[in-house]
């Protein structure tokens, strides 16, 4: 149903979040989540903690699967599959197939503890999408350099601030040459004075043209760099529209309040 | 009490316990401190009383003509005991890589998503270590009870004393090896399996490739425990005869009756051992510590820690 891009549907969708229900345990995280992103979008998703934002990033490359709904990532169904009319859970390896066009940032930065960086940025590429080692090189110094690290290539994380271990983190990703970014929480785990170097990092990729999903607290960031934003609480998507008109103009009392607490 | 405002190192001159008051000269040093040591009376009377036993144990020793220290020094270096010494090293150090290779296996069985090897694993883990270690040495050497003959050839033959202890000490040493590598990869965070699976790999890869290297800085330490315990446990192979150390040692008292003495050649022996892997250990603990990368530069520039200390301080005097 994708191939015809039906009516309500973009041609050029990236990402597609239909209906999409989550349980953990006892709890309903996601309550029918719909978010849909296109091709070079970029789209902040806001909220109060326990609002589902994270899950929801886990659920696109499949880290959490989904327990209803639908999520695709340009035109392909993550997660499932369809074989004669019935759903399965798709092979681990089709889903880490999937999850190479799926880049992904985490709060806590996780960048292999027991490899430098450059080791880390060459990982993938060298190890999952089988490019020869001196053309992975270079492109991760290209990247570590674009990320202001050229000069920490030989540094193992231990050795990095915070800040500069999610700038690696974030050249780890795009050495993958992603399709879609996603970023939970990139700058909660930062120090005050290092949360900047990491946006002007995030910046420079969404002026390249990336989509990016940024799950974020730094409402000044979503009003300059952000597209769309998209307003969580509870397992639902309370608003969804141009950046500057859900942080300026809310239409509920409660994304109001919000904005009003992290301002 | 007021010539104290005047003196310029009141902490030197005051009284026990100095409380400024209000107006005073606040204390001032500046020589590096060379503070005195206050006596350790607990220590000392520990010492003396430690020192007077143990005098008097070596004592009594010295003279017990049961003891003939004569004998336990000409055995000491005797070609059988020595000979013994050697299937010891080779037992305990083929054991220990044989459960180590069984282990890695397991535990990765354990921890796999597949719920039937997991089963497996938990099962191996629950036979191996809970028979005891004596126990499993005499069934292998037992096993032609059951199988008379493996692959055409009589099991006696093929299944030597040294082999059974061989298979009995790897099996019942994997079963504590498979708990302390999957308590090392347990300990490593979950963010680093949900990173290298985002980039593409699959669980089982980033488990194998990801989590495992960083697991072994935290399984060195008590493997090399493990390995010394194996070192006194391979004894046990002399129930069955496996030509180590203790059934030399016994085989050479049985025909000269001299038990104490031979005994003690054992015992010094298993303590030389013991004491030489403790220093393997505390050196192989130290590489691997010193490759965590936060220390990697440090280690490179100076190899010891208190040399590295030493160099801080003399450039930080010369500046």
């Amino acid at each position: 149903m994708t191939q015809t891009a039906p009516a309500g549907i973009a041609a050029d969708t990236m990402l597609r979040i239909d209906g999409v229900h989550k349980w953990l345990g006892n709890l309903h995280v996601l309550r029918g989540v719909d978010i849909q992103v296109r091709t070079g979008e970029i789209v902040c998703i806001l909220g109060p903690s326990g609002s589902g934002k994270s899950t929801l990033l886990r659920c696109i490359n499949h880290l959490d699967p989904v327990d209803g709904g639908v999520i695709e990532v340009n035109g392909e169904r993550i997660g499932h599959e369809l074989h004669g009319g019935q759903l399965f859970e798709q092979s681990e390896r089709r889903v880490a197939k999937a999850r190479q066009h799926i880049g992904m940032v985490f709060q806590h930065f996780n960048l292999f503890g027991h490899m430098t960086a450059l080791d880390n940025v060459t990982y993938g590429p060298t190890r999952i999408l089988g490019r020869p080692r001196k053309e992975a090189v270079a492109h991760a110094r290209q990247l570590l350099a674009k990320v202001g690290l050229a000069d920490k290539d030989a540094s193992y994380p231990s050795q990095l601030s915070g800040g500069q271990q999610q700038r690696v983190a974030i050249a780890r990703a795009l050495a993958m040459e992603p399709r879609l970014m996603m970023f939970d929480e990139p700058t909660s785990a930062l120090d005050p004075e290092l949360v900047g170097e990491v946006l002007q990092t995030m910046r420079r990729v969404a002026e390249e043209g990336m989509t990016m999903v940024v799950v974020t607290h730094e409402v000044g960031f979503a009003r300059e760099v952000a597209d769309r934003v998209v307003f969580m609480d509870q397992g639902r998507v309370l608003e969804d529209g141009p950046a500057r008109e859900v942080l300026d103009n809310p239409q509920h009392e409660r994304t109001a309040a919000f904005l009003r607490r992290v301002h | 009490m007021s010539e104290l405002n005047t003196s310029s190192s009141p902490a030197v001159t005051g009284p026990a316990h100095y409380v400024r008051r209000p107006g005073d000269e606040p204390p001032v040093q500046e020589a590096p401190i060379h503070a005195k040591r206050r006596p350790q009376y607990g220590q000392i009377v520990t010492g003396i009383v430690a020192i007077a036993l143990l005098a008097l144990f070596v004592q009594s020793q010295a003279q017990n003509p049961n003891m003939e220290w004569g004998v336990t020094w000409d055995y000491m270096f005797n070609p059988v005991v020595l000979q013994g010494v050697g299937v010891t090293i080779q037992l305990a150090l083929f054991a220990m890589l044989i459960s180590i290779a069984l282990a890695f296996v397991i535990a990765l069985m354990i921890q796999s998503n597949n719920k039937v090897a997991s089963v497996i694993g938990r099962g191996y883990v629950w036979f191996f270590r809970g028979v005891p270690m004596l126990v499993q040495v005499l069934l292998w050497f037992n096993l032609a009870v059951l199988f008379p003959t493996i692959l055409g050839q009589d099991t006696n033959t093929l299944i030597s004393g040294f082999t059974a202890g061989l298979i009995a000490l790897s099996l019942a040493e994997s079963g504590y090896m498979a708990e302390i590598i999957r308590g090392g990869i347990i300990s490593v965070p979950a963010g680093q399996t949900d990173a290298g699976v985002s980039i593409g790999l699959t669980r089982n890869q980033a488990l194998a490739r990801i989590v495992l290297p960083q697991s072994i800085r935290v399984i060195i330490p008590p493997t090399g425990n493990q390995f010394i315990g194996m070192l006194k446990a391979t004894s046990l192979v002399s129930v069955i005869g496996g030509s180590d150390l203790l059934t030399r040692v016994q085989l050479i008292y049985g025909q000269n009756f001299k038990i104490l003495p031979l005994l003690i050649v054992a015992v010094l022996w298993y303590l030389i051992l013991v004491t030489v892997a403790g220093i393997g250990q505390h050196f192989l603990e130290r590489r691997f510590n010193a490759s965590q990368p936060g220390s990697r530069k440090p280690r490179k520039r100076t190899p010891g820690g208190r040399a590295a200390a030493t160099t801080t301080t003399t450039t930080g005097g010369a500046q």
